[in-house]
């Protein structure tokens, strides 16, 4: 039951941009011009492409986000038997916490959470 | 036989999602639409275990595989410097030894698969309901995975040095050091 | 002491009864996931179209201006007539533009938001998606949404919309970590992840006031890092006007546009659903103590009403951000998130399951 209800939420919205996309096809006027279909460039004509290479500090976030990210997944089946086992479970995370700890301080310390 | 049941259906459905994408992974000239068609993949395979009642499971692939590892991909594309060409068109030589090797593959595991006993099994399916994971993944005792879950720690632990030390500009900038 | 009880599951299942003696199960079943996809549809759409408009006004009143007024009485239909006109315009087309994944990214976007939108708790019965892993599901859910944003703006061909992207993209990321981790803290005082189990925790009283301290600080911080995570001002600078014209959005027309624009709006009603089911109570009402005729009035109001009202009320709060405070440097945005909200975030964590283990909660 639950996976139809998920496959139809997943349907109706493809629809739901669908149905806009074609409404807008068959209402809204079309023409072309080679001004037009220029990507905008503050008014004057487009230099170059814009596919080019970039810094390297959004890789590096992006990398630390992956990390904490598997990080926050494993704490969600934690949190939710907190409560029920006790003790055992705080001193697992408290563990688990100073290990990553470290490693935010290692990043910190190295000043990758420096913009550059 | 007519009597294809929803879930078939669906199963079948999702089948083809993944390997109609997958191949245009692989035959996609261009860099960014092929990590797209991957997105299309990893949610395919989320979808399976939503079918499969392993919900838990199936966020993780979600949030890991498309909401994590998908964008750093596109973010790694993006520092190449060749990212709006095409790929150029691959040799024939290239093109048959490729063939030949991924066929032989294919015909291998094809030969297991249909080759081997599949017994279905009486016993119980586990219940993957969190709780269960959580006092699993906390559990000191005989199957309890504490030790996985911190050596896990550790293992992050490397992956944000290892992380530092390959993507890290060096400091250079002694002209406003306290800009933060 | 039962009060009164607002029970949509009723309705429903007397619905699913007539269906069910009149078609069939199997039948039923399919006509049930028509209606049910037809009506989350009209309210995701109305749902957008009032908080666009409700934007419109308040900005209006914090500039000291009226804002639109003049379609229908104090201009509420001013939007619906802004998407009429959105829907009657030319897409236009650009040359050298990845056409397929220009075609992609509103569909991306708009199935993530749908999806989480999908998990909201309405009222008793009124609700579509239940799974058990709840509010886990609806961060995956959000997840999605940041592949679309990258793929059109780097689909665009255009400066301003690749750099508008990769600074969201960057943005959306971090932020997440926060939301994330400032909902595992309430998962330590809840102990389960399903909304509707949540809701019925808070009968005798709401999280933010049972969990006082560690509770009050993850609802500041979900709502600073879900205001960056939906691209928000203060944080909206992926979409600096001033700068990059309309960020990874520039290039999208007519209705394109608008599906962008929605979900942006719908992104930030289910930030203020989920603040609202884990910290304010969801739909159950304000109960104070032991005032039982107290008690007994707010229980007539029906759920909805209450569920709406507070879900407003932090969608308001969101909103006075981004018309009171300036916008944000990229360097401060990340310095903010990595640097304060995620050590805090942490340290919070620990304090929670503190009080959790010594029993210092409500």
């Amino acid at each position: 039951m639950t996976s139809g209800l998920l496959i139809t939420f997943f349907i109706t919205a493809i629809v739901l941009v669908a149905a806009g996309i074609l409404a807008a096809w068959l209402l809204a006027p079309s023409s072309f011009n080679k001004q037009k279909s220029q990507p905008y460039e503050c008014g004057i004509p487009t230099k170059g492409t814009s596919w080019m290479q970039f810094n390297v500090g959004y890789y590096l976030f992006a990398l630390l986000f992956l990390i904490f990210d598997v990080e926050t997944v494993f704490l969600f089946p934690w949190a939710v038997v907190m409560k029920t086992i006790g003790m055992t479970a705080f001193v697992e995370i408290l563990i688990f916490f100073v290990i990553i700890v470290l490693g935010l301080a290692y990043a910190w310390k190295k000043q990758a959470l420096k913009w550059q | 036989m007519m009597s294809i049941t929803f879930h078939q259906a669906v199963f079948y459905f999702f089948s083809a999602i993944i390997v109609i994408f997958s191949i245009l992974t692989v035959t996609s000239k261009r860099i960014l639409r092929a990590a797209t068609f991957l997105l299309f993949v990893l949610l395919g395979t989320a979808a399976f275990y939503f079918i499969l009642n392993y919900a838990f499971m199936g966020a993780l692939q979600i949030t890991l595989y498309a909401g994590g590892i998908v964008v750093l991909i596109i973010f790694s594309i993006l520092l190449t410097s060749h990212v709006g060409e095409r790929f150029e068109p691959i040799g024939w030589g290239k093109m048959i030894a490729s063939a030949l090797v991924s066929l032989i593959g294919a015909g291998f595991t094809l030969y297991v698969l249909l080759n081997a006993d599949f017994i279905p099994t009486q016993a119980p399916l586990p219940d993957a309901s969190v709780k269960n994971i959580g006092t699993a993944l906390l559990s000191y005792e005989r199957n309890g995975f504490v030790l996985p879950f911190e050596v896990v720690s550790l293992l992050l632990l490397a992956a944000i040095v290892g992380a530092i030390v390959i993507a890290r500009k060096e400091p250079h900038d002694t002209e406003n050091p306290n800009n933060e | 002491m039962t009060g009164l009880v607002y029970d949509f599951s009723v309705i429903t299942q007397s619905i699913d009864h007539y269906l069910v003696s009149h078609w069939g199960p199997s039948l039923a079943a399919t006509i049930e996931f028509v209606l049910v996809g037809i009506l989350y549809l009209l309210i995701y759409a109305l749902v957008g179209l009032m908080l666009v408009y409700a934007e419109r006004r308040i900005c209006a009143f914090i500039q000291c201006r009226l804002g639109p007024n003049r379609v229908g009485p104090q201009g509420i239909f001013q939007t619906i007539a802004d998407f009429i006109k959105l829907l009657l315009k030319e897409n236009i087309r650009i040359e050298r533009a990845d056409k397929l994944l220009f075609f992609v990214a509103p569909f991306i976007i708009i199935v993530g938001s749908f999806l989480a939108f999908g998990t909201i708790p309405f009222a008793k019965g009124l609700h579509a998606l239940d799974p058990d892993i709840g509010l886990f599901f609806i961060m995956a859910a959000t997840s999605i949404g940041v592949i679309g944003i990258l793929l059109a703006g780097w689909s665009s061909n255009s400066k301003y919309s690749l750099i508008g992207a990769m600074r969201s993209g960057a943005q959306i990321v971090s932020y997440e970590l926060s939301v994330g981790l400032a909902i595992v803290t309430m998962v330590i005082l809840t102990g389960t992840l399903q909304l509707s189990e949540i809701i019925e925790m808070q009968r005798d009283g709401w999280f933010i006031f049972k969990g006082h301290i560690p509770a009050i600080l993850s609802f500041v911080i979900l709502l600073i890092a879900g205001t960056a995570e939906t691209n928000r001002g203060p944080f909206d600078l992926a979409e600096a006007e001033s700068e990059l014209t309309a960020g990874f959005h520039t290039e999208y027309s007519g209705i394109k546009f608008a599906f962008f624009f929605l979900a942006e709006y719908m992104n930030m009603f289910v930030l203020a659903s989920v603040a609202t089911t884990l910290f304010l109570g969801g739909w159950m009402p304000l109960h104070l103590g032991n005032f039982e005729t107290f008690n007994h009035v707010m229980d007539f109001i029906p759920p909805l009403v209450w569920f709406l009202v507070k879900v407003f009320t932090v969608i308001y709060i969101i909103m006075l951000f981004k018309w009171t405070y300036p916008r944000l440097r990229i360097d401060q945005l990340l310095s903010l998130e990595w640097k304060y909200l995620l050590p805090i975030n942490l340290f919070n964590l620990i304090l929670m399951s503190v009080i959790v283990l010594l029993g210092l909660h409500f």
